[in-house]
């Protein structure tokens, strides 16, 4: 409701009457530290990540409505959430570390179960998400499927799939595993968080999206003229991203599984992923743009996700030369500050400067590919199994410092640059990859970061438990997206003196999906 | 009796505390006529309740006094009375006649008459909020002055006047587009362009009325003619919502409106209109760029036309994405119609080129516009085209670094179908390759570096030339080893450029002098390049690895070809 009232009634930013306004007015009152350094005090002392003051930072984002500057990410709201409870979730101890001091959880319980509906809500009928409550479509009741004669309307495919977008299905889908109600006794609870979500749907429209030469469009579009059109550029981003909901969703199922879904084409993708390698030897968005970290990560990612093997296998990732390999590091590590500096910073691109993002991206695509090793990598996850020689290839001390005392900025988050004013995005990634790089002493303790899907590795566990359950169900012929009904219809049976239960069901209720 | 008792249920159902601050309390009425208020009444409210006592003096009475108990005997049966008067007033004639027999109506007027109370008195005594409601700052409208208010009651009749003639207009509307006929004139009846241009004054000054009585703000689209006949989908946000965005409330509008005609998918000018309007607000919605896409190629709209608009906005918003999908499915479906005339091709080519070219002088490493680029050429096949070329050149002569520019360079020389083969890989040698072509760019690449020897554009340019025309990359061990002086020498040594260090020593690892190549990378970890120190130990580790997996091994990588 608050939404509302602030978007009928002004037309400037309005903090509202949100508890956290106070700390949005204190925080304006602090202008920005010339050199954004938080520990001028004792420049001796190693730096560390200040967790209360990160955690006031992201308490505004989740109360208060956004200002007005984020209008360009009314389309991408799910984003937005997936950066502001990612984020909280990294500081946020898990129930078993918590202490008699550690504060209240910035997300209730109750809290988490209100917006895990939120979430929900963006399901489109056949799959996939939408990125803003706004572009929901049916909408609010208004039947929009009452357009009879429309051509391209049939029952599996109703109109306005182009709501549904690649990007915010993720988030979606990593926001419900992030909204987990950790402090439920009941030891089922991590595996219902995907209760409600359309399995097979989604990953049958995930399919759709890919191209004749595997690479992935964002969403699917009715163009006149054209007909079905996959939407979108040539773009690395939505291949991870197709790699990661196919990871989240399918699940170990072959054909003939009960909870079996045709597949997306594997090869085709890692081939188009691999032809997107540069004569630098990096990544672009495909194979005629400039090599970019973003996109490196991405396609490392993704092979990453596709078969963890692969990565262990030098002849399979670059098929000319090994050392290609090796040299994508080369585009990729790059050194901001006075020579001999003891600080490390990343860029996204030859001859650009540092960005806090580019930590992510680089330090993401090194951690997937095992040369990134936190302090205090006990060997778990992606970089199992990993050949000894495989060391850290960035001085993570370096690394940590720049992000500490120059991207860090006073008001808790992360700014683009050194001195520029937080926001979600930058400072979601600073904490992404400080939960990669791991922590210093007990005072700046994160949740251990996964390089793979981008969410704690403790989330990496909900998500997997959630998926068997809906992979169970899904094999059981049972549509998750009816709950309800389908109780009715158990209700029903019962009553109809079924009993014993089995034989006695109508042969038109399976016809119905029940 | 029935009368009698809800009469007599009714006070204590209305007893409420005395509620308005504001009021001026006259000292208690004992009596049925007595005091007249002693103030002239300031405020709406004041007058109402002033009026409200005079005409109901006994209902006055009892709630001053708290409960119609504390009357005396004559007061209490004149509030009967009274009560009895108003509550059968609402009543039919016949059913009120009924109720009241002629005796005990009789009784009740002649008790009345005794009195000021009248029977078209106020019903309810008058509150502040509920009677008159707020105004747009949220004040009580009973709080105003006698003069101000009325100055409110004027702007009320004149909005319902504009509203009545409002509705009128659009009911010929209506008509027209049935094809009626009028009544009196038996002509089908026609909304001129008079009319409609009085509408528009109409909704204008209606929405500043709107706005000034009750701060109901009139989006553009709901006061505009054009809009008439949607209704606008409002967005209803569920519960536990996060990131909610604090957006003005024409964005709201205007979203409303979309989502309205997305769901019968008109397309449609207003549609596109619509769609613009959006964009100025908001250039980064997905949604609403199909839409616009999907309106152009339906209406079969100049798509010249659409590409001279985009320029405005994409020059207007440098960092967005969408405006470039936009104009790839803008020459997609463009391209068809001028394929077959070379002239118009080149025309077209020019056309864009001069475009980009404007845009990156904004921002020279675009990486949206300099994807679009690299596609135009495949799709416009300018791979001849010297003007390219040349303006590449000319950005790597402004800035040796923009690694952009040298990337789009490798894509331009390399990636012709002329010479290249089809399903290459940028990083794979070709051996269709010219020689020429080859020594050109090998060349290129070495007069840049000279202009700035730690600049590493030019030397991943020189590098993935070698590596796609086949060649070692011994071939410029004389050229390298330009930048590197007395390696090894503690006291003499001095390195122009690390990226020289580093592939020299690869090209010593090519020739398999695996101890000059363990130099190379040792001197960049301990001095030269430090910070990556952590890479050239691997990149040593690799070398002893390699050494021990035989000789051939290192020969192998680079002779792919």
């Amino acid at each position: 409701m608050a939404t509302d009232d602030n978007t009928n009634t002004e037309s400037q930013p309005v903090l509202g009457d949100q508890p956290s306004q106070v700390q949005f007015q204190q925080n304006e009152q602090q202008q920005p530290p010339p050199k954004s350094s938080l520990n001028q005090d004792e420049p001796e002392e190693e730096p560390y990540l200040d967790i209360p003051r990160h955690l006031r930072y992201w308490k505004m984002c989740i109360r208060a409505p956004l200002p007005h500057v984020y209008l360009s990410n009314e389309s991408s709201r799910l984003a937005l959430a997936y950066f502001i409870v990612n984020s909280i979730t990294i500081l946020t101890p898990p129930p078993s570390q918590r202490t008699a001091d550690t504060p209240e959880p910035l997300i209730s319980r109750e809290d988490k179960k209100l917006m895990r509906k939120w979430v929900l809500h963006h399901q489109h009928p056949t799959g996939g998400f939408v990125g803003t409550s706004s572009m929901v479509f049916p909408l609010n009741g208004h039947n929009t499927y009452n357009s009879s004669g429309k051509e391209g309307t049939s029952e599996d495919e109703p109109e306005h799939h182009g709501l549904a977008n690649i990007s915010y299905t993720l988030f979606a889908l990593q926001l419900l595993a992030l909204l987990a109600d950790e402090e439920d006794e009941d030891p089922e609870a991590a595996e219902k968080v995907f209760e409600g979500v359309n399995r097979k749907g989604t990953l049958r429209w995930l399919k759709s999206l890919q191209r004749e030469d595997g690479s992935f469009g964002e969403a699917l579009s009715d163009l006149p003229g054209y007909g079905r059109f996959i939407a979108g550029g040539y773009d690395m981003r939505y291949c991870y991203i197709a790699t990661a909901i196919r990871w989240i969703l399918r699940g170990d199922v072959r054909e003939g599984d009960p909870g079996w879904v045709e597949d997306i084409d594997v090869e085709r993708l890692r081939g188009y992923i691999l032809s997107s390698q540069t004569y630098d030897r990096g990544f672009a968005g495909n194979s005629q743009d400039e090599a970019h970290a973003g996109y490196a990560y991405c396609a490392i990612a993704a092979l990453t996700l596709l078969d963890q093997d692969d990565l262990d296998d030098p002849n399979f990732l670059l098929p000319p030369t090994p050392s290609d390999l090796l040299c994508c590091l080369d585009a990729l590590t790059k050194e901001k500050g006075p020579q001999g500096a003891v600080e490390v910073a990343f860029n996204g691109r030859t001859n650009k400067t540092a960005d806090t993002c580019y930590f992510w991206w680089v330090g993401g695509a090194l951690a997937n590919l095992g040369w990134l090793q936190g302090y205090d990598n006990d060997g778990e996850g992606p970089s199992n199994g990993q050949p000894p020689q495989k060391e850290s290839l960035v001085d993570r001390a370096s690394a940590r410092r720049f992000l500490l005392t120059k991207m860090q900025h006073r008001i808790g988050g992360f700014g683009k640059s050194p001195g520029s004013p937080p926001d979600l995005y930058h400072s979601f990634f600073g904490l992404a990859v400080l939960g990669l790089l791991g922590h210093e002493g007990e005072r700046d303790k994160l949740r251990r970061f996964d390089a793979g899907l981008a969410v704690p590795k403790d989330v990496v566990g909900v998500i997997e438990k959630a998926r068997k359950r809906l992979v169970e169900r899904d094999g059981l012929g049972k549509s998750e997206i009816d709950d309800g009904r389908e109780g009715l219809v158990e209700m029903g049976l019962e009553l109809r003196g079924g009993g014993g239960g089995g034989g006695e069901r109508p042969k038109w209720l399976g016809e119905c999906g029940y | 009796m029935p009368p009698k008792s809800k009469a007599a249920t009714k006070p204590s159902k209305s007893l409420f505390p005395p509620t308005n601050p504001t009021t001026t309390t006259t000292t208690s009425i004992q009596t049925t006529s007595s005091s007249e208020p002693s103030t002239e009444p300031t405020t709406v409210l004041e007058r109402s309740q002033q009026r409200y006592e005079k005409t109901r003096p006994f209902e006055a009475a009892r709630q001053k006094q708290g409960g119609s108990s504390k009357l005396s005997k004559e007061d209490q049966k004149g509030w009967i009375c009274d009560q009895l008067l108003h509550l059968t007033n609402r009543l039919p004639q016949a059913s009120r006649s009924r109720l009241l027999g002629p005796k005990a109506s009789k009784e009740i007027w002649w008790t009345i008459n005794g009195t000021n109370s009248i029977d078209r008195g106020l019903t309810k005594k008058p509150k502040p909020h509920s009677t008159w409601g707020t105004d747009r700052n949220g004040h009580d409208v009973g709080s105003y002055t006698i003069e101000r208010f009325d100055e409110r009651i004027k702007k009320r009749t004149a909005l319902t006047a504009l509203l009545v003639s409002s509705r009128v207009f659009r009911e010929n509307v209506e008509r027209e587009k049935r094809g009626d006929l009028d009544a009196r004139s038996g002509c089908p009846v026609i909304v001129t362009e008079r009319e409609i241009d009085d509408e528009r004054v109409r909704r204008s000054k209606m929405a500043a009325l709107k706005k000034e009585l009750y701060g109901e703000i009139t989006g553009k689209l709901a006061g505009s003619v054009e809009w008439e006949d949607v209704v606008p989908i409002p967005h209803e946000e569920p519960e536990g919502a996060l990131a909610a965005i604090a957006y003005p409330a024409d964005y709201a509008e205007a979203m409303s409106y979309l989502r309205a005609v997305m769901a019968t998918k008109e397309y449609s000018h207003r549609c596109l209109r619509l769609t613009q309007h959006i964009i100025a607000m908001n250039p980064a919605h997905y949604t609403v760029w199909l839409y616009r896409a999907a309106c152009i190629f339906a209406l079969k709209l100049s798509i010249p036309d659409e590409i001279e608009w985009l320029n405005e906005v994409a020059l207007a918003n440098l960092k967005n994405y969408q405006i470039w999908h936009h104009r790839h499915l803008l020459v997609e479906h463009y391209y068809p119609t001028i394929a077959s005339d070379p002239e118009a091709l080149a025309q077209f080519a020019k056309q864009e080129r001069d475009f980009l070219i404007a845009i990156l002088s904004e921002d020279t490493k675009n990486y949206h516009v300099w994807s679009y680029r690299s596609w135009l050429v495949g799709k416009l096949g300018m791979w001849e085209d010297q003007e390219e070329l040349k303006s590449i050149e000319a950005l790597i002569d402004e800035d040796v670094r923009n690694n952009s520019a040298w990337s789009h360079r490798f894509f331009l020389v390399f990636s012709n179908p002329e010479y290249s083969t089809p399903g290459k890989g940028a990083t794979e040698a070709d051996p269709k390759c010219p020689q020429h072509i080859v020594d050109r760019e090998v060349q290129y690449a070495q007069q840049k570096t000279y202009l700035a020897p730690q600049n590493q554009s030019p030397w991943n340019y020189m590098r993935g030339v070698l590596v796609k025309g086949g060649q070692k990359l011994a071939s410029v061990h004389a050229f390298v080893e330009e930048f590197v002086v007395k390696l090894g020498d503690e006291t003499g040594e001095e390195i122009r450029s690390t990226h020289a260090l580093d592939l020299l020593a690869e090209i010593y690892a090519e020739k398999g002098e695996t101890e000059k190549a363990d130099l190379c990378l040792r001197r960049l970890a301990d001095k030269w390049d430090k910070i990556r120190a952590g890479y050239w130990n691997w990149r040593r580790q690799c070398l002893q690895s390699e050494k021990k997996a035989g000789p051939e091994q290192p020969g192998e990588e680079v002779t792919v070809a």
